[in-house]
């Protein structure tokens, strides 16, 4: 069977392989880069660049640590960037190899459908090539959403994409969004040494976390002295010579070096023939595709940013993986109730299942338990004791639902809740789990048994 | 400051009442009880705070800890030497890491506070 995938992000470039290895003839579109905006411009550029600001930060309390330094120790943006360059090269070429070990037809081009069975490859060249298939996965994903009053410039304006080709570390930067990729921006260029402010529509930071979190998350930022301005609409941006000028309703305004707009993604579905070939999208332009994956037209199946659901690369590739299954016969459906997802804040946030507030607003009735890193000696051995671990459980079953983490190793610390709710594990099992000592998971187990009142190290009023 | 000069909440935070202006502070004993205080979470000047409710936040390396007004009124003045240096609220709790000035509502409020001898006996009853 043959099978065609348009984008080769974490969506496509999974289903690719997976396709290859169960047998399909497989040919991959892709317009831009391998490992999509994942590997070029998200997930990993961030995550690079967060290795060097967080090693800066750890370095910059040598004192506490007991340690002597006789020079100076200060970011080089060109070198951190580089070095960032050099890892994304590198993964690059392995997916790259991956895929021509597996025998996977790289097309480097645009691909459109011209029917359900056939698609389009212009390429890089101008050459345009017919792609005959049996099926059609779209894996073309999401860029950065562009507000149509203060449009990117690229130079003082910035997207989440623009913002990582910055050559020098602006004194200033204003952050219109508080969300995933505002937050983590906000810390990195903090640390940088920029003057930070973070201006959010919504009533808090990280307005889909549980409110708790992002609590936490707004005193760190104090801490940090990265401003915070939630519940506060920019009526305009303009680009002038002495910096951006943000302007409020009230009248206030913002002058800073560089703003970076991340107010969210706008999905890449125009311009690939789906209108053509009858394909429906919502109203955000999303490709409307069911659990199986599959989209209205039957053989055509969607995954990843571009179908609007979680924007998460590891929930495309789950997709993928799974439309790979439909496409080529089989029958599965995703189920998205234990998706864990991972936000790179200083300190860390990670969680998965329900938060409070749904739960309430599902009228779903809870307990919870918490606990906070700082009564962890681990947490005081290696200096980091911000943050707590929160568990939502049904009050009936003591079932896990939910579970919150900001603090030290919460990106780690989330798999164990993830296996808990994916197997529908009650938080007595948690707690009578034997955890090491000392180790940063003894939080999730404290709060599991804090949900009974039961925990060790908390102290009762 | 001499606590003897001083109101007590059960909340742990003393006040010291000038005309229609109350300084507010935690206690000796709060302090103690936190261990090393690493932050502060401080009021805004302008906001309008009421008794018994939850006004700001204190971290020490052992937990967090809600700071609660001992009166209800406006902050007039917070001090902001507490937010570069947060040691101060262990160093000297009644004198310079004093937290908040507030234009308190009713100044017979205090009244219901306790003394410094009501205070001790209560921190000793909720020792036990």
């Amino acid at each position: 069977m043959k099978l065609a995938i348009i984008g080769a992000g974490p969506g496509g470039y999974i289903a690719a392989l997976r396709a290859a290895h169960l047998g399909a003839e497989v040919t991959v579109i892709e317009k831009e880069e391998v490992g999509g905006t994942c590997l070029n411009w998200g997930c990993i550029p961030t995550k690079a660049i967060l290795a060097s600001t967080g090693l800066l930060a750890k370095t910059r309390r040598f004192k506490e640590y007991g340690l002597e330094c006789n020079g100076e120790i200060k970011p080089d943006l060109a070198a951190i960037l580089a070095r960032k360059n050099k890892i994304v090269r590198t993964q690059i070429q392995g997916i790259r190899s991956l895929l021509k070990h597996r025998g996977v037809i790289l097309k480097e081009g645009q691909g459109s459908l011209t029917s359900p069975r056939t698609i389009l490859c212009h390429s890089r060249n101008g050459t345009g090539e017919t792609i005959e298939t049996d099926g059609i996965i779209i894996a073309t994903g999401s860029r950065p959403y562009q507000v149509a009053a203060f449009p990117f410039d690229g130079k003082q304006i910035l997207s989440s994409n623009d913002i990582l080709n910055l050559t020098e570390v602006p004194k200033s930067l204003l952050i219109v969004g508080a969300g995933v990729i505002g937050c983590e921006f906000a810390c990195i260029f903090k640390e940088l040494g920029s003057e930070v402010s973070v201006i959010e529509m919504l009533p808090r930071v990280l307005a889909t976390e549980d409110e708790e979190i992002s609590a936490v998350l707004e005193r760190e930022f104090k801490k940090k002295k990265i401003k915070v301005f939630t519940d506060t609409k920019v009526q305009s941006i303009t680009a002038q010579p002495d910096g951006v000028h943000a302007l409020f309703p009230d009248g206030g305004k913002i002058i800073a070096e560089k703003a970076l707009i991340a107010t969210g993604r706008a999905f890449n579905s125009e311009g690939i023939g789906l209108e053509e070939v009858g394909v429906r999208r919502g109203p955000y332009g999303e490709i409307i595709a069911n659990r199986k994956l599959e989209t209205s037209i039957p053989g055509i199946y969607a995954v990843g940013d571009v179908t609007g659901g979680l924007l998460l690369a590891h929930v495309a590739s789950k997709e993928g993986t799974t439309a790979v299954t439909n496409a080529l016969g089989g029958e599965k459906a995703m189920d998205y109730s234990a998706v864990p997802s991972a936000i790179f804040t200083s300190p860390e946030i990670a969680s998965v299942g329900l938060r409070e507030h749904q739960a309430f607003e599902q009228g779903i009735k809870i307990r919870t338990g918490h606990f906070q890193f700082r009564a962890l000696a681990k947490a005081h051995a290696i200096g980091e004791i911000e943050g707590l671990v929160k568990v939502v459980s049904d009050e009936k079953t003591d079932r896990v639902l939910g579970v919150h983490i900001i603090g030290p190793g919460a990106s780690v610390l989330v798999h164990e809740a993830t296996l808990a709710i994916e197997n529908g594990l009650k938080t007595k099992d948690i707690g009578e789990t034997v955890h090491a000592h000392p180790t940063l998971s003894e939080a999730l187990m404290e709060a599991a048994e804090d949900v009974h009142g039961d925990a060790i190290h908390v102290i009762r009023k | 400051m001499n606590p003897d000069e001083l109101k007590f909440h059960r909340e742990h935070t003393w006040v010291k009442v000038t005309g229609r202006k109350a300084t507010i502070g935690i206690t000796d004993y709060a302090q103690e009880a936190l261990g090393d205080i690493v932050y502060i979470d401080l009021p805004e000047v302008d906001t309008d705070v009421d008794a018994n409710s939850e006004i700001g936040e204190i971290e020490s390396t052992k937990a967090t800890s809600s700071l609660i007004s001992p009166l209800s009124g406006k902050v007039y003045e917070v001090n902001e030497d507490l937010s570069e240096s947060p040691e101060i609220l262990n160093e000297d709790p009644y004198g310079k890491g004093w937290i908040a000035v507030i234009e308190i509502d009713d100044p017979s409020d205090a009244d219901d506070l306790m003394d410094a001898s009501e205070y001790l006996k209560y921190v000793e009853e909720e020792a036990k």
